[in-house]
C-alpha cells in the first residue's frame, strides 16, 4: 500500500484539488445545512442567556462552569493536532503529511475560533469581555497578571494568531496557483489580494521556505504550552480534584488525542465529499490511526498516573472527588470516558480495522465522545463535591441551553470549517507535487539501479 | 452611622422633630385636604426638584432612627427604625429595651417587608357579587352606620386578634357605645393552656423566667429560642446561661416528641410518645422523692406508682437517662422547667403543664428562676389575650345565625380555623362583615367591606407586652415615614371615627388618634412617673424613647402548686386506622400565618430542615424506610377531619410514631407571595380540646399517611451531604470536661 | 497609565496583610462566631438581606440553588450513625471567611476582588466580568453570582418592595459576583466619622448587620489590631493566629482545651474569622 500514487499528473493534481472548490458531491451541502441549523439553535440559546441572564444556563453555587469550560477545553484541545502535528511533522521530514496537513491545520484555526466563543458565552458579562485585556486606560486599572485566566486568553491569542498565520503562510503558492486557474469572479481577487505577487520565483521558495520553518519551530512550544496553560486554570486552583501536578502534560496528551481522533473524522468525511480518495489515502489514514493509537495509549497511562497519585495520596479530599466519579450520579459519564478513550482505541491495534474506514468514523467519534467527556468529568465532579461539604449538590444537570450551546459549537465550527475547503484548497497542491516528484525520483533511483545490476 | 443617641445631636440641626411626627400625625388629613402640594417626596408624587426643596426632616444622605415597637408578634420588642430620605429602610433593636436589648428576630426584621408589600389593600373595598368594588371613605362609615341601625347589642360582634393598649380601650368603648358584649380575641398559636397552669401554680398567668439564672433549664416543648413567648428575650438569657452562673455553662434539656429549634440546641434531647410529658415529669418528681427529695405529703401520693420502669416504658426515655436528668436536677440548682406548647397541645393538656410546673415546686425554683412580673397598673391597657375556646364560641354563634354585624381585626381565622369547625361556611351566615385588613387574606375576602389599614410602620399606637422582661413597659409604636398609600387609614383613626358615630360628643376634642393617644398619656402622665416634666417635654422624650418605663408593682407569686386533682390518663394507645400523630409545628418566623407573604421569610431556610417557600411532613428516617418513603415523595396525610399533600423530609428529630407538618403555609390569598406556596395543616385538625380550658388541642389529630406516587426535588439549602461534615473540620465541639469557660473573654 | 506606572504600583496591587513592611495600620477587621451561643435561628442572615440588598429569588431559582444568602446558617448533624439526634444539631453561620491570603482573589482575571489595606476581601461589582473563577476557587463557596438581573425582575423588589433598598449599597445587575462584605459601607462611614475626628474607630462603635440583629450575641466584630477590641482579646485568648496553617495550641498532644479554631485553615486561606467551639454537657 502506497501514501500516494507517483503516477500521478501534476495537472492532475492542480484539476483534482480544484474541482474541490467547485463542485462537492451532495453530501456537502447536507452536511453545511445541518451545521446552519445546529449553529441557528446555538445562536438563539445565547441570545436567550444573554436577554435574561447566565441563571438559565442552570448553574448555580457551587457549580458556577459547566458545560460552557467543559466545551472550551475540548475545543481548545480539538485545535492542537493539527497545527502541532503539522509542525512536528514538517520538522521530522515526514512526508505523508502533505496531503492531510492543510485541513487539519485549518482544523486548528476554527477549533480556536470555536473555544473562544465559550469564554464569551461563559461570561456574565459578555459586553465588559475587554476588562481582561492588558490595554492602557484612563481608568489606570489593569487585568490581574497573577490569574491563569489571563495567561490562558494570552496564550490562546497567540496560538490563534501563529496558527493563521502557519495556515496561510503555507497556503501562498497555492493561492497562486487558484489565482492563476480560476475564472474571474471575486475570488479571482481575493486569490489575487492573498497570493501576495507568489511567481515561484527562486527567491520566493528560499525565503517561503525558511519562513515556513521559523513559524513551525515556533509553533511546538507554543501549542505545547497553550493546553499547559489551561490545564493550570485548574491545577493552579485550590480544588479537589484539579489541583494535579500532572495536568499540564496531561492535558496535552488529551489535546492530542483528540486532535488526531479529529483528524481521522475529517480525514473520512473530506475525502468522500471532495473526492480526494487519490490523495487521502488508505496508507496515510493507517499512519494516522497508528499515532492515535499511541497518543491514546499515552493519554490512558497518563490518566492512571493521575488516579493512582490521588489514590495513594494524602489528600483526603481529591480522593473523596476521585470515588465521587467512579460511583456517584456521574458514575455513567466518567466509565464511559474510560470506555470511549481507553478501550475503544484498543480495536486501532488491529491491522484490519486500521483502514476500515466505517469502522474508524465509528471509532473516532467515539473517541471524540470519550474526550468530550473528560474534560466535562474534570469540570463538574469537582463542583459538586469540593472542599465543603454543605453545598455538595450533584443534582444540577446542565439545561438545554447550555446543551444547545454546546450543539451549536459543533454547528460553528464545521460550518467554518466547511466553508474553508470550498473556498481554499484543503489539500496542498504544492506539497503533493513535490510529494510525488520525490516518490517518483525514489521510484526511479531503484529502477535505474535495477537496470544497473542487469 | 448614627445611632439613636446622634439624634440628639440633631436637634440643634435645623431640623424640627416635633414638626416631623406632627406631619406625619397629620398626613391622612393633609393629603385629603390638600390633595397636592405635600413636601412629601413618599407621598407617590415624586417631583424632580424633591432635594432642592426637601421637607425640613429630611436630611438627604444622612440616615436617622426613630424608635417603636416590633408589630409582627406580641413579644413586644422595641425597634429602631433606620430611616433615609423620608424611607424606612430597616429595623433594628433599641438597645435601651429590656426585651430585646438591641436585638430582633427574622419575623421582626421582615416587617418592612409588612410595610411595603406591594399587595397590600389600598383602598376601601366593597363586595359586589364576587368582586370587590372601591368606594370612599365616608361611604363605608355611612354604610357601617346604615348596617349597625336598629341592629341590636347582641347582634354585634368583634373578632381580633390580640390587642392591647389604647386600642384595646378604644376597641372596648366602641363595643360598649353599641352595647355589644361581643368581643372575641383569637390567636392561633396562643399559650391559653399555659396562661391556666401559671395561674394555678404561681398565682400568675406569665411569671418571669429567668433563664439566664438557672444551671439546669428543664423545657417540655417550649421553644423559647423559636417562636414561645418572647424568644428574642430568652435568646439573650439563653446566651447568658451557656456562659454560665459562676463558669459553670448551663445545661439544656429538652423533652418532647419532635424536635424544635430549642431541641437542636439542647445538651440532651429526650424524644417522648407524644402527650407523655406529664407522666415523665412526675416519674422525675418520683425519682427526685427517692433520691431524697423531700416531698409534701399530696405530692407524694400523686407521683406514686410513676415508678421509674413504668415511666420508661411509658415515656421511652431510657431508665439511665431518667436516672443521670434526676442526678442533675438534684445536684445543680437552681434549675427552670418549663412547660411549652408541646406538651399542652392535648386533652389533657392542661394537666401535662401542672405536672410540669409542680416539678419546679418541687426543685425550689419558684422565686429563683421563676419569679413574680412586674404589671401595667392600667387594667384596661393590659394585652386581651387570645384563644380557640373564644374562636369555638364565636362559632357556635355564628353557625346559630346570632350575628347580624361582624367585624373582624388582626386575625385570619378562615385561615387558621381548625378544619373541623367549618369556620368559613359559619361566617358566611353572619350578615354584614367588615374586615380591617392589610391584605385580602383568607377572613378579608369572605367580608362585605374591607377597610384598608396603615402598616405598624406608619401608624401610631401603645402596646404593652404580655410577658414583661424585666419592670413594666408601654411601648409606643409611631411613624417612621409617612403614608405609602393615600388612602389606608390606622385602626386607631377607624375605631375613633366609628365610636364618634355613636357618642360624637364624648370624642370632639380628638381630631384623629394621635391626639386621642397623647392626650391619654398626658393624662397619665403622673402615673407614669412624669408628673413634674411639661407636656411638650413628656411627648418628646416619650417619643424619642420609644418605652414608658414604669416602676411598676411587681405581682404577687404564690407557690404553692399542688397536686390536687392531678389526673394523667395513660400513654395513649395506638389507633389503628389512623396510626401517626400529627405535630403541627409553629415556627419561629411563620408563627401562624398571617407573615406568609413577607420573602424573607419565605426564603428564611428553616432552621431544621433548610427547607423554603414549601410545606413538607417530617418522618423519622426509621419509619419511612419501613414504609418505603423516600425524601421528596408526596404524601397524603389524612385525619378524621379532611387530607392534605405534602412532600415528605426524612427528619432524624421526630418519634417515629408522630410525623410533622409546619403551620404558616398553604394560603389560598395573602398575595403573590404567600399564596399557592405549601400546604395548610389547619385545615385538617379534629375538634380536640383541653378539658381544662376548652383550648384547642394542637396536637391531638391523628393521621395516616399514603403515599400518592409522585417524587419531588425537595427545595432547601442543605446540600446532597445531608449536614453531615464529613470529617472535614467545620462544625467542632467539645464536651464541657475540656474547656475552661471561666478563662474566656 | 503607563507600564512603568504600572510596574511601580505591582507591589502595591497584590499584597497580603499583615507583612513587615505593611502592618494592618489602623485597621483588621476580623470576627469571632461561638457556636456555642448561636441558635441557629437565622436573623442575621434576614438582617443581611435588609442592609446589602439581596434579592429573594423565589422558589424555582432555589431549587435550582441559586439562593443567594450571603450569610447561610448551616445545621449539621453528627457524623456517625445514629437513631436520634440526641445531642441536638450544630448551628454554623457560614459567609465570607474574609481571607488574608484569599484564593479567590488571585485567579480574577480582571482583579475585581482584591484586598483592603484594613483586611477586607473586597469585590468591585463594576469591574467584575462575571468569570466565577473566584467562586470555583472559594474553599467555603461563600460567593454568589447575580445569575439573573434581580434589579430588574419584577418578582424581586416591584414598586413600593423596592423603596427599602438601602442607598448605601449597590444594587447588583446580572453577570457579577458578590459576597458577604463585613457591611463594608457601615466600616468606611465610621472610618471616615473617626478620621475627621482624628481617631480611630473605637472598639462597639461599629457593628455589622449581623452581629447587631444576632439574639444571642454569639457573634462579635472588631479591629483585631485594637488591644481592647473584644475580637483582639478573644482571638488571643483563644491563641489564634492569623499567619498560620495550625495553631500552636492545636499541636498539643491530647488537644487543646481552647474552643477556638478556624474552618479550612490547612488550606492556608487565613481566614478572618475566628469560630469558637459548641460545648456539650458531659454530665447529660
Ligand atoms: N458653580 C459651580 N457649578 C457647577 C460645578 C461647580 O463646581 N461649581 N460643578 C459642575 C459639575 S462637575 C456637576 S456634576 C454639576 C452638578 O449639578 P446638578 O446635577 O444640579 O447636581 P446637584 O445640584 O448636586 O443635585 C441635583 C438635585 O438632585 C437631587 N437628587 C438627589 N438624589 C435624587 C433622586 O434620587 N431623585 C431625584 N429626583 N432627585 C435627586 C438633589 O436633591 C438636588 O436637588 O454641576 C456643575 N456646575
Ligand atoms: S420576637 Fe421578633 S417578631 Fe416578636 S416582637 Fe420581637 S422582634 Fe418582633
Ligand atoms: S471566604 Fe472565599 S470569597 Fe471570602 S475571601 Fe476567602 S476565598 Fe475569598
Ligand atoms: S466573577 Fe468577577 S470577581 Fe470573580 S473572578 Fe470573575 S471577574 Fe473576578
Ligand atoms: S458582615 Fe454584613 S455583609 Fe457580612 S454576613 Fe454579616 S451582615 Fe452580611
Ligand atoms: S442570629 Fe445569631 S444566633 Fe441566630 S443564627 Fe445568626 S449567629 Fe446564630
Amino acid at each position: 500500500m502506497k501514501d500516494i500514487r507517483e503516477d500521478i499528473a501534476w495537472a492532475k493534481i492542480n484539476r483534482d484539488v480544484l474541482v474541490s472548490l467547485e463542485n462537492p458531491r451532495k453530501l456537502y451541502w447536507v452536511i453545511v445545512f445541518g451545521a446552519l441549523s445546529l449553529f441557528s439553535v446555538g445562536l438563539g440559546c445565547e441570545i436567550y442567556q444573554y436577554q435574561v441572564g447566565m441563571g438559565v444556563a442552570n448553574l448555580n453555587n457551587p457549580n458556577v462552569w459547566g458545560l460552557y469550560i467543559a466545551t472550551f477545553i475540548f475545543w481548545i484541545g480539538m485545535s492542537h493536532s493539527g497545527t502541532l502535528l503539522s509542525a512536528i511533522l514538517h520538522l521530522m521530514h515526514a512526508d505523508w503529511r502533505k496531503p492531510i496537513y492543510r485541513f487539519a491545520e485549518a482544523m486548528t484555526t476554527f477549533s480556536l475560533m470555536t473555544a473562544g466563543l465559550f469564554v464569551m458565552v461563559h461570561i456574565g458579562r459578555l459586553w465588559q469581555f475587554y476588562y481582561a485585556l492588558p490595554y492602557p486606560n484612563d481608568r489606570g486599572t489593569w487585568p490581574n497578571f497573577q490569574s491563569p485566566l489571563l495567561w490562558d486568553a494570552m496564550a490562546i491569542f497567540t496560538y490563534l494568531s501563529s496558527s493563521v498565520l502557519f495556515l496561510y503562510v503555507g497556503m501562498i503558492p497555492d493561492l497562486a496557483i487558484c489565482r492563476d486557474n480560476l475564472h474571474k469572479g471575486w475570488r479571482k481577487k481575493l486569490y489575487t489580494l492573498l497570493a501576495l505577487g507568489w511567481e515561484g520565483t527562486d527567491r520566493q521558495w528560499r525565503n517561503f521556505r525558511v519562513t515556513y520553518l521559523t513559524i513551525a519551530c515556533f509553533l511546538i512550544p507554543l501549542a505545547v504550552s497553550v493546553h499547559s496553560i489551561v490545564a493550570s486554570d485548574f491545577a493552579m486552583s485550590q480544588q479537589p480534584g484539579w489541583h494535579v501536578t500532572s495536568f499540564p502534560p496531561y492535558f496535552v496528551a488529551g489535546a492530542l488525542y483528540s486532535g488526531c481522533a479529529a483528524i481521522i473524522t475529517l480525514f473520512i468525511i473530506l475525502r468522500y465529499v471532495f473526492r480526494f480518495e487519490d490523495y487521502m489515502t488508505k496508507s496515510i489514514l493507517k499512519k494516522t490511526v497508528r499515532l492515535t493509537f499511541a497518543i491514546a495509549m499515552v493519554w490512558t497511562y497518563l490518566n492512571a498516573v493521575e488516579f493512582a497519585a490521588v489514590w495513594y495520596g494524602h489528600d483526603m479530599d481529591a480522593k473523596a472527588v476521585l470515588i465521587q466519579k467512579a460511583t456517584g450520579p456521574f458514575a455513567p459519564f466518567w466509565w464511559g470516558m474510560v470506555f470511549c478513550g481507553s478501550v475503544v482505541p484498543l480495536m486501532l491495534a488491529f491491522k484490519r480495522f486500521q483502514t476500515n474506514i466505517p469502522v474508524l468514523f465509528a471509532v473516532s467519534l467515539l473517541l471524540n465522545l470519550g474526550m468530550w467527556l473528560e474534560r466535562w468529568m474534570i469540570v463538574a465532579p469537582t463542583f459538586s463535591h469540593g472542599y465543603y461539604p454543605w453545598v455538595w449538590d450533584n443534582d444540577q444537570w446542565p439545561s438545554l441551553i447550555q446543551w444547545g450551546m454546546v450543539m451549536g459549537s459543533f454547528g460553528w465550527f464545521t460550518l467554518l470549517f466547511m466553508v474553508f475547503c470550498k473556498v481554499f484548497p484543503s489539500v496542498s497542491m504544492y506539497e503533493v507535487k513535490e510529494m510525488v516528484y520525490h516518490r517518483s525520483l525514489h521510484l526511479k533511483k531503484n529502477e535505474t539501479a535495477g537496470q544497473g545490476a542487469h | 452611622m448614627i445611632d439613636s443617641s446622634s439624634i440628639k445631636q440633631l436637634a440643634g440641626h435645623p431640623f424640627d422633630r416635633r414638626d416631623f411626627l406632627k406631619v406625619l400625625g397629620w398626613s391622612g388629613a393633609a393629603v385629603a385636604l390638600s390633595g397636592c402640594g405635600n413636601t412629601s417626596i413618599e407621598n407617590g408624587k415624586e417631583t424632580v426638584v424633591s432635594y432642592v426643596e426637601a421637607a425640613d426632616y429630611v436630611i438627604p444622605g444622612v440616615a436617622v432612627y426613630y424608635n417603636s415597637t416590633c408589630a409582627q408578634c406580641d413579644a413586644g420588642c422595641n425597634i429602631n427604625g433606620r430611616v433615609r430620605e423620608g424611607r424606612v429602610l430597616k429595623l433594628e433593636g433599641n438597645a435601651a429595651s429590656a426585651i430585646n436589648r438591641g436585638k430582633m428576630c427574622g419575623l421582626g426584621q421582615a416587617g418592612v417587608q409588612h410595610h411595603y408589600n406591594p399587595d397590600r389593600v389600598r383602598e376601601p373595598l366593597l363586595r359586589k357579587g364576587d368582586k370587590g368594588e372601591t368606594i370612599s371613605w365616608d361611604k363605608a362609615y355611612a354604610l357601617i352606620a346604615e348596617k349597625l341601625n336598629g341592629v341590636s347589642g347582641e347582634q354585634v360582634a368583634f373578632l381580633s386578634g390580640a390587642v392591647s393598649g389604647h386600642l384595646k380601650v378604644l376597641l372596648g368603648n366602641y363595643l360598649e357605645s353599641l352595647g355589644s358584649k361581643n368581643l372575641y380575641v383569637y390567636e392561633a398559636v396562643a399559650p391559653a393552656v399555659q396562661r391556666a397552669a401559671n395561674k394555678k401554680a404561681y398565682g400568675t398567668e406569665m411569671p418571669r423566667f429567668n433563664i439566664n439564672k438557672a444551671k439546669v433549664v428543664l423545657s417540655f416543648g417550649a421553644d423559647f429560642l423559636g417562636s414561645w413567648v418572647s424568644p428574642v428575650h430568652f435568646s439573650q438569657q439563653y446566651a447568658q446561661f451557656r456562659k454560665g452562673v459562676d463558669g459553670q455553662r448551663g445545661v439544656l434539656v429538652q423533652v418532647e416528641s419532635k424536635m424544635t429549634l430549642t431541641g437542636a440546641n439542647a445538651d440532651r434531647w429526650l424524644v417522648v410518645r407524644p402527650g407523655t410529658e406529664g407522666i415523665l415529669a412526675l416519674g422525675i418528681i418520683n425519682a427526685l422523692g427517692a433520691s431524697g427529695v423531700t416531698l409534701s405529703g399530696d405530692v407524694a401520693a400523686a407521683v406514686q406508682g410513676y415508678d421509674k420502669a413504668r415511666v420508661s416504658n411509658d415515656t421511652g426515655v431510657s431508665v439511665e437517662h431518667l436516672d443521670k436528668l434526676v442526678a442533675l436536677l438534684k445536684e445543680r440548682t437552681p434549675s427552670l422547667v418549663l412547660a411549652g406548647s408541646a406538651a399542652e397541645g392535648y386533652a389533657h393538656g392542661s394537666q401535662n403543664a401542672a405536672a410540669i410546673n409542680l416539678l419546679n415546686q418541687v426543685l425550689g425554683n419558684v422565686g429563683k428562676t421563676i419569679e413574680a412580673s412586674a404589671s401595667v397598673p392600667f387594667p384596661q391597657m393590659i394585652p386581651a389575650k387570645g384563644n380557640t375556646a373564644a374562636l369555638k364560641t364565636l362559632n357556635d354563634d355564628l353557625a346559630a345565625g346570632k350575628y347580624k354585624v361582624l367585624f373582624t381585626y388582626a386575625t385570619n381565622p378562615v385561615f387558621t380555623a381548625p378544619g373541623s369547625m367549618k369556620f368559613k361556611a359559619n361566617l358566611a351566615k353572619a350578615g354584614f362583615k367588615v374586615a380591617f385588613a392589610h391584605y385580602l387574606d383568607e377572613t378579608a375576602l369572605e367580608a362585605d367591606l374591607v377597610l384598608p389599614l396603615d402598616s405598624a410602620l406608619e401608624d401610631w399606637g401603645t402596646q404593652v407586652p404580655e410577658y414583661m422582661a424585666e419592670g413594666a413597659q408601654i411601648n409606643i409604636q409611631q411613624p417612621l415615614m409617612e403614608k405609602l398609600h393615600a388612602n389606608t387609614q390606622g385602626m386607631g383613626d377607624i375605631l375613633l371615627t366609628l365610636v364618634k358615630q355613636r357618642e360624637a360628643d364624648k370624642y370632639k376634642d380628638f381630631a384623629d388618634y394621635y391626639g386621642y393617644l397623647r392626650g391619654s398619656l398626658l393624662t397619665i402622665k403622673g402615673a407614669l412617673g412624669s408628673g413634674g416634666t411639661d407636656d411638650d417635654t413628656f411627648w418628646d422624650e416619650t417619643l424619642t424613647s420609644g418605652i414608658i418605663k414604669l416602676a411598676g408593682s411587681a405581682e404577687q407569686l404564690s407557690g404553692n402548686a399542688s397536686a390536687a386533682g392531678l389526673q394523667l390518663p395513660a400513654a395513649a394507645a395506638a389507633d389503628a386506622q389512623y396510626s401517626f400523630h400529627l405535630i403541627p409545628s409553629v415556627t419561629a418566623y411563620l408563627r401562624d400565618g398571617r407573615h406568609t407573604n413577607q420573602p424573607w421569610l419565605q426564603e428564611s431556610p428553616d432552621p431544621l430542615t433548610t427547607i423554603v417557600w414549601d410545606s413538607w411532613v417530617e418522618i423519622h428516617p426509621k419509619k419511612a424506610a419501613e414504609l418505603g418513603i423516600v425524601e421528596g415523595d408526596v404524601l397524603e396525610v389524612s385525619s378524621r377531619t379532611g387530607s392534605i399533600r405534602a412532600q415528605a423530609y426524612l427528619f432524624p428529630g421526630i418519634h417515629p410514631d408522630a410525623i410533622s407538618i409546619p403551620l404558616g403555609r398553604g394560603h389560598e390569598a395573602l398575595g403573590r407571595y404567600a399564596k399557592g406556596y405549601g400546604v395548610n395543616p389547619f385545615q385538617i385538625l379534629d375538634a380536640v380540646f383541653d378539658q381544662e380550658t376548652g383550648e384547642l388541642a394542637l396536637h391531638e389529630t391523628r393521621v395516616k399517611i399514603s403515599k400518592v406516587g409522585q417524587r419531588i426535588i425537595v427545595v432547601k439549602d442543605e446540600g446532597a451531604a445531608g449536614g453531615k461534615p464529613e470529617q472535614r473540620r467545620i462544625a467542632l465541639s467539645k464536651s464541657t470536661d475540656q474547656v475552661k469557660l471561666s478563662e474566656e473573654v | 497609565m503607563s507600564v512603568s506606572n504600572l510596574l511601580e504600583n505591582w507591589s502595591q496591587f497584590r499584597h497580603f496583610h499583615p507583612v513587615d513592611d505593611k502592618p494592618h495600620d489602623p485597621y483588621k477587621w476580623a470576627m469571632s462566631i461561638d457556636i456555642d451561643a448561636c441558635s441557629g435561628c437565622n436573623a442575621c442572615s434576614v438582617a443581611c438581606y435588609a442592609e446589602n440588598n439581596i434579592p429573594v429569588v423565589g422558589k424555582e431559582r432555589f431549587q435550582h440553588g441559586q439562593q443567594m444568602h450571603w450569610m447561610r446558617i448551616e445545621r449539621y448533624w453528627p457524623d456517625h450513625d445514629f437513631d436520634f439526634p440526641e445531642q441536638g444539631a450544630e448551628f454554623l453561620p457560614m459567609m465570607c471567611q474574609q481571607c488574608e491570603a484569599a484564593p479567590c482573589e488571585t485567579v480574577c482575571p480582571v482583579g475585581a476582588t482584591n484586598h483592603t489595606a484594613d483586611g477586607l476581601n473586597s469585590q468591585i461589582y463594576n469591574r467584575c466580568i462575571g468569570s466565577r473563577y473566584c467562586s470555583a476557587n472559594c474553599p467555603f463557596k461563600v460567593r454568589y453570582f447575580n445569575w439573573y438581573d434581580y434589579p430588574t425582575d419584577e418578582t424581586v423588589w416591584p414598586a413600593e418592595m423596592n423603596r427599602q433598598l438601602n442607598p448605601d449599597v449597590s444594587v447588583r445587575g446580572k453577570g457579577v459576583m458578590e459576597k458577604c462584605t463585613f457591611c463594608v459601607q457601615r466600616l468606611r462611614a465610621a472610618e471616615v466619622t473617626a478620621k475627621g475626628e482624628g481617631r480611630i474607630v473605637r472598639e462597639g462603635e461599629v457593628q455589622t448587620a449581623c452581629q447587631q440583629a444576632c439574639p444571642t450575641s454569639a457573634i462579635s466584630f472588631g479591629n483585631l489590631v485594637d488591644p481592647e477590641s473584644r475580637v483582639h482579646k478573644q482571638w488571643q485568648a483563644q491563641q489564634v493566629e492569623m499567619n498560620v496553617d495550625e495553631q500552636e495550641k492545636d499541636k498539643e498532644p491530647g488537644g487543646s482545651h481552647l474552643r477556638g479554631y478556624r474552618i479550612l485553615e490547612e488550606l492556608r486561606p487565613y481566614p478572618s474569622v475566628m469560630y469558637l467551639e459548641r460545648v456539650r454537657e458531659s454530665a447529660i
